[in-house]
Formats: C-alpha cells, sequence, structure tokens
C-alpha cells in the first residue's frame, strides 16, 4: 500500500539540502551501487509526498528572467520543475529511498501541459517514484510529478529518468537518428549561468556550481543544469506553443561552461510536432534532443479571454 | 497610389490593469507587460497566427537594450512572426499618437489591420551613468593596450559612479511637470475645491464602470491584479481634501489626489479596415476620425506646459466642421486636475480664445456630466504611452454601448505637446 505524506506546508526552494548534501561528499557520492541492491523496482519505497502550492512572484519574475521567458500571468511550462524540486529531494532524502539524489545523472524530462496555469492558482502537487529500471550503465529511476488545480483536475505532470550509474544492468538500447534540426541561433551562456540557476531552482548541486567544485564529481568545468537548458529552450519556443503540449527532452552531452551552443527547431507541418536541439557549436553534438507534441487543450474552469461584446446595432454602422 | 481614404475601425481593446510604482509590477519589464497586452488582445479576437499590416506602440522610458521594445515583444506573442513593429515616442501622447500613425496607414489602404499601443514602468526605469563616466568607459573599451586601460582607469572618480536617475523634470525649465501645472493652475484660477471634486468624480467612475462589467472585455488580470491598483472607489471630496499640497509651495492647490501617481502598466488597440472587420466576425465599436497634434511655447513664451490640448482641438475642429458641443463624450485626459480644468476653462475664456487662439468667440463650455465618464487617469494611474491605449478603447467602447455619438479625445504631453483626436459611431 502507498505511504502519503502531506507536507505541512509548501516547498520552499531552500529546504531539504542539509539532508540532501549531508550525502553529497565526493566520496559517498561516487560510491557504486550500495551492495546487494537487486534489480527490479521493489527496492524503491512505495512513498507519496504531496504539498499545496501557490506562486511566489518575485520568485516566478525571477526564473523567468534566468530563463528567458516573459512574464505572463500564466506559469512558463517548465516552472513546476522548480516548484517539485525540493519535493523530489524530501523523497529522495526519506530514508527509506535507497540511494540520495546526489551523482544521479539526468536523463530524461517529460511535461505534459494540459491548460496554461494561472499566477494566481492554488495548486496541490503530488511526487513519487518508480524503478529502479535496468539500463547498461547503471539503473534508472523515474521521478514523476502531478499538479493539479482547486478543481482537482491535474494540470500538469512532469517525469524525470535520472540513473544511477553502476554495473551494465540492461542492454543497450538502439537509438533511432535524431530529426534534422538545423541550428538557427546562438546563446552565450556565462561561467556563472549554474548559480544563477541554482539560486532560482535551489539545486545547488556542486557540479554546477565552480570548476572546481565540479572537478570532484569528474566534470572538468561546471556544467549547466539539464533542467535550465530546457527551460531556455522552451523559452525560446514560448510565442509558438499552443495552450495544450507535451515536450520531451532527453539530455546528451553536458554543457560545459562557459560556452557558446547553437540552438534549433522545426516544425513538422503534417503532425505539428515541433522539434528542438541544443548542440556543441563547432562539433555539432546535442546537448540536448527535444519535441513538443500539442494536445487537445482541457476546459478551464474560469475562461480568462472573452471576445468583444455582440454589438446591439447592426455592425459596421457609422453616425 | 492613393486610392479613396477609408473609414478606420476600433475593434477592440486590450490592457493590463495599472499598478502603482514598485508595486505588483515590480519585477515586470516593458517588455513583459507589452507582450502581456498584445497577447490578451489577440486572445480576445482570434488573432493566433494572424500577420497584421503592422504593431505600432513606445515607452516613454526605456532602456537602451530597448530600441526594438515592440518588435520584440510581438516576437513574443502569438500574432505571426511576420507582423512588423516600430517603436514611436511622444511623451504622455504616444498611446495616441501610436493609433494616429495605424489609422493613417489603414484610412490610405497601405494595410488593412494594425495594433497600437503603449508601455510603461517607472518601477525598471533605465538608469544610466553619468556622462563622465560614460565617456571614460567608451575610452577604456577602445583601449588597446593594459597601459592604456590602466590610464584610462585612473581617471574614474568616486563621483561618477552616482547613476543618472530619469526624472519626472523638463530639460529645458529644470520644473517638474507638477511645478508647470500648478502656475498654469494658478493662472486660470484653479481652486482645490474643483480639482478635488473632478478627482473623487474620477474614482466613482471609473468604480462604477468595473461594477457593471464595462472593463471585463478591455482589461485582461495580469500578476495578481484584476483592477487598477490605484482605483480607491471610497474616495470623495471629503478625504481627498485632507491632503497636503505637493506643487505649488505650501499654499498649492495640487496634492498627490489629484494629480496622477506613478504607475507601470500597458494598453493596446486593434484598428482595421470595416472590411477587415466584417470578414473576421468581429466588431466595429467606433470609428477613429481624424487625430491633430498641436505644440506650444512654454519655454520661451508664456503659455503653460501642458495647454498643447487647448490649441489642438479648436484647429482639429475647424477642419472637420465641428463645435466644442458636438460631442456626446469627453475623454480629457487627467494628468492633473488642474490641467482638465485649466484646459476648459481657457476654451470658456474670451480673451484666451481671441488672443491665442484667434476666435471671435470662444469655444464655450461642455457639459461636465459627459466627462471621463468611465473615469480616467485620476482612477487609472497613468504609465505615459499606455494610456492612449486605454482612453481609444474605452471610448469607442462606450459609444458602441450606446449605440452611437461622438467622442473628443485630448492629451497633453511632456514638451508642452499635444495629441487629441476624435471617434464616431
Amino acid at each position: 500500500m502507498t505511504t502519503i505524506k502531506e507536507l505541512s506546508g509548501e516547498p520552499s526552494i531552500l529546504a531539504g539540502y542539509g539532508k540532501a548534501f549531508a550525502s553529497a561528499l565526493p566520496v559517498v557520492g561516487s560510491l557504486p551501487l550500495p551492495i546487494g541492491l537487486p534489480g527490479g523496482g521493489g527496492d524503491l519505497p512505495d512513498l507519496e509526498l504531496r504539498a499545496p502550492l501557490t506562486t511566489d512572484l518575485n520568485h516566478l519574475a525571477a526564473y523567468a528572467k534566468v530563463c528567458g521567458f516573459t512574464l505572463r500571468d500564466t506559469l512558463p511550462a517548465t516552472y513546476l520543475n522548480v516548484r517539485a524540486f525540493p519535493v523530489h529531494i524530501a523523497l529522495m532524502t526519506d530514508g527509506s529511498f535507497p540511494f540520495g539524489p546526489v551523482g544521479l545523472v539526468h536523463l530524461t524530462n517529460t511535461i505534459e501541459h494540459r491548460r496554461p496555469v494561472g499566477v494566481r492558482e492554488e495548486l496541490a502537487l503530488r511526487v513519487w517514484a518508480t524503478g529502479l529500471d535496468l539500463h547498461p550503465k547503471g539503473r534508472t529511476v523515474t521521478l514523476h510529478t502531478e499538479v493539479s488545480d482547486a478543481a482537482g483536475e491535474v494540470v500538469w505532470t512532469a517525469a524525470s529518468t535520472m540513473l544511477r550509474t553502476g554495473a551494465p544492468s540492461g542492454p543497450r538500447a538502439e537509438r533511432g537518428p535524431d530529426p534534422e534540426v538545423p541550428a538557427s541561433v546562438t546563446w552565450r551562456v556565462p561561467g556563472d549561468q549554474g548559480r544563477r540557476y541554482a539560486a532560482v531552482s535551489g539545486d545547488r548541486n556542486p557540479i554546477h556550481l565552480y570548476g572546481l567544485t565540479a572537478k570532484a564529481f569528474g566534470f572538468p568545468r561546471a556544467i549547466a543544469h539539464g533542467l535550465w537548458t530546457k527551460a531556455r529552450a522552451v523559452a525560446a519556443l514560448e510565442a509558438q506553443l499552443p495552450d495544450a503540449f507535451t515536450v520531451d527532452v532527453e539530455f546528451r552531452k553536458p554543457v560545459l561552461l562557459p560556452t557558446t551552443v547553437t540552438f534549433g527547431s522545426v516544425t513538422d507541418a503534417k503532425t505539428g510536432v515541433t522539434s528542438f536541439a541544443v548542440k556543441d557549436r563547432r562539433k555539432g553534438s546535442a546537448h540536448l534532443v527535444g519535441s513538443v507534441t500539442p494536445l487537445k487543450p482541457v476546459k478551464k474552469p474560469r475562461a480568462t479571454a472573452r471576445r468583444a461584446p455582440k454589438t446591439t446595432k447592426k455592425s459596421g454602422a457609422t453616425s | 497610389m492613393i486610392t479613396n481614404l477609408r473609414k478606420v475601425a476600433v475593434v477592440g481593446g486590450n490592457r493590463i490593469p495599472f499598478a502603482r510604482s514598485n508595486s505588483a509590477y515590480a519585477s515586470a519589464s516593458n517588455q513583459d507587460m507589452l507582450t502581456a497586452a498584445l497577447d490578451g488582445l489577440v486572445a480576445r479576437h482570434g488573432l493566433e497566427g494572424e500577420r497584421l499590416g503592422e504593431v505600432v506602440a513606445g515607452a516613454v522610458l526605456k532602456h537602451s537594450r530597448d530600441f526594438n521594445l515592440t518588435r520584440e515583444s510581438v516576437m513574443g506573442t502569438r500574432l505571426s512572426a511576420d507582423t512588423p513593429a516600430y517603436d514611436v515616442q511622444q511623451a504622455c501622447g504616444t498611446g495616441l499618437q501610436a493609433a494616429i500613425l495605424v489609422a493613417n496607414k489603414i484610412a490610405l489602404g497601405q494595410i488593412d489591420a494594425g495594433i497600437a499601443g503603449g508601455v510603461d514602468t517607472t518601477s525598471d526605469a533605465p538608469l544610466a551613468v553619468g556622462d563622465d563616466l560614460r565617456h571614460l568607459l567608451i575610452k577604456l573599451n577602445n583601449a588597446r593596450s593594459n597601459t592604456d586601460r590602466l590610464k584610462v582607469l585612473a581617471g574614474v572618480r568616486p563621483g561618477m559612479i552616482v547613476p543618472a536617475i530619469p526624472r519626472n523634470e523638463e530639460p529645458r525649465t529644470g520644473l517638474s511637470m507638477g511645478e508647470h501645472q500648478a502656475r498654469t493652475g494658478a493662472r486660470w484660477g484653479v481652486t482645490r475645491e474643483e480639482q478635488d471634486e473632478l478627482t473623487a468624480r474620477s474614482h466613482a467612475n471609473l468604480a462604477a464602470a468595473y461594477d457593471r462589467g464595462f472593463q471585463d472585455d478591455l482589461v485582461t488580470p495580469y500578476l495578481g491584479l484584476e483592477r487598477d491598483q490605484n482605483l480607491r472607489p471610497n474616495s470623495s471630496v471629503e478625504k481627498l481634501a485632507k491632503l497636503k499640497p505637493v506643487f505649488g509651495g505650501p499654499d498649492g492647490t495640487m496634492t498627490a489626489g489629484n494629480s496622477t501617481p506613478l504607475s507601470d502598466g500597458a494598453a493596446a488597440v486593434l484598428l482595421a479596415s470595416d472590411e477587415w472587420a466584417q470578414e473576421r466576425g468581429l466588431p466595429v465599436l467606433a470609428h477613429l476620425v481624424t487625430g491633430e497634434t498641436a505644440a506650444v511655447d512654454y519655454v520661451g513664451g508664456d503659455e503653460g506646459l501642458l495647454m498643447a490640448p487647448a490649441y489642438a482641438v479648436p484647429r482639429m475642429l475647424d477642419r472637420v466642421g465641428l463645435t466644442l458641443q458636438d460631442f456626446d463624450i469627453y475623454e480629457i485626459h487627467e494628468a492633473f486636475a488642474s490641467q482638465v480644468l485649466s484646459t476648459l476653462k481657457a476654451w470658456e475664456d474670451a480673451v484666451f480664445c481671441s488672443e491665442r487662439l484667434g476666435r471671435s468667440e470662444p469655444l464655450g463650455a461642455i457639459d461636465r456630466s459627459k466627462l471621463n465618464v468611465n473615469g480616467s487617469s485620476l482612477a487609472a494611474g497613468h504609465p505615459f504611452a499606455a494610456t492612449g491605449g486605454r482612453i481609444v478603447a474605452a471610448a469607442a467602447k462606450e459609444l458602441h454601448e450606446r449605440g452611437g455619438g461622438r467622442a473628443l479625445i485630448s492629451i497633453c504631453a511632456a514638451g508642452g505637446q499635444g495629441v487629441v483626436a476624435i471617434l464616431e459611431k
């Protein structure tokens, strides 16, 4: 039976760190999988965390600025990722979880954006994990997030799959060729990008902060947060996003800071699917590949957009 | 080739509620707010993916990096990215002047539809470095060697670090707009009581407009605001009478109540040919008939800084053969209650109308019950460039609800300028 824990208050982006990074010491983080960890998902706790959620406009504005979003009356599609993050940390540091969050490698992030979510909406968040699944480089765990509105309707979901590196447990998956996405713009990503995103996401994983702290974890330089790279890509597409869509990304090569990368997108006229990619400017190898797939929108409880009033006289009449 | 002039329809408007400075929109940039106002207009009129003839807007307080503010905003909206845009700036006249520019192109048949608007933030205002430091930094950037750079840096003085903060001040007179208006008001004998009365009515009218749902399709909520933050539905002459004067010295009559506060916000209005609106099943709220702009010499001459509309209106009336009394509603932007009252007194004054306007008869009085019937800037606030869009949309909708009529719009602007226009239904 699923154990449900209600968090007492809203997840704070500052919460959970002491605990998370008690196990963040390089020595602990670089340990192989705990001995005797068997396959299958049986070892993840059957635990669900719940928390209420409202939006702090100053935090939203800071996030929008760091990621390149316009500050609107609705939340950027990727914003709830950072609101879910402390709850993910709480889940993984619960004690019943087989390992801590540090050292996990982010593989994919999928968001289902079922409708635009207003900045004043009162929301509820649920987080749970599934896995451990087989992977050629270890085992994977998937963190699920579901956000519902005041009426209990699910408005936003996300799934993040993370790799816990270790002995190969599964065959190498065959990957089809990436869609052709020509680079159209370049982004200069400064050396402090990781620190800037850490400040708004709360994800102060040392691999993102400084060259020295990243080296301790085996990276030559600090690397950008995968979810920042995704957010920046979604921000670049924001004017063409429909009301309801899924946006999937796969994180490939880490973005070593500072750097200049390219971004491009292409939309399939038949399916409406937009493929996009963030690539190394020189080598052309992918840091991130992703796609936006339109969904049928769900109804909002209260429409904010209204058309002009019905005219009482014949339209077009003049004095 | 110019063909016959076409009528220009005001199809609809949209704005975000106006916020008081450094408050609800303190984190929002001009681009954020203009994008929000445009996107609301797009959503309300089903313009997603549509290529419009042009979008024209501007901001009075603008960062130098925002040189293409309107085009950048358009690219963040759901309009087709093929919609061209440009920025204009004529102080508080920006929004109305933008509407006149778009309307003229529609009238000439150069475009079929366009959006005019404006935005301003006094919270995210641009700070500039002083000229001394700016010149030094340019030298530093041009320096070839480290030795040269050090030499340049040796010239930095502590006083240079103080930024230049934009001030509500006329560059040529060094006086704030309020001080200018205090002089004009005194010249016209504008009393404290009549200013407070006008202010209380502005609040009451705007509150009533919200209460009866008039604003429902003119305003889209933004960042927690659903109504203008400055609106005081319970404002009264008695409460306003308690405020201390802020302009014109200790005996001044102008207070923080009967002057507009610094505010943040954005507004946009959709203009089109009748055919364009008809094809899309969109209403024609009213037609923008004509506009006029005037300027007065408030530096070397002896005219008041904000008196240009007093000249623009009669010029426009003569051109189209109307009198001041031929209007069903008057939208006179309330920069200060004293500005509105000075203008009305000037039009009633035989000497002013004869000596300054060269008319044998004064323009005369207006029926005050037709003035700013849905409230104006004293209640709503006045994000400089956004005011024109607010007024055009609200006046057009008022005429539409009445089923016909004529509106006079008048907006005073810094630099001794005034932009005025006529709407008809």
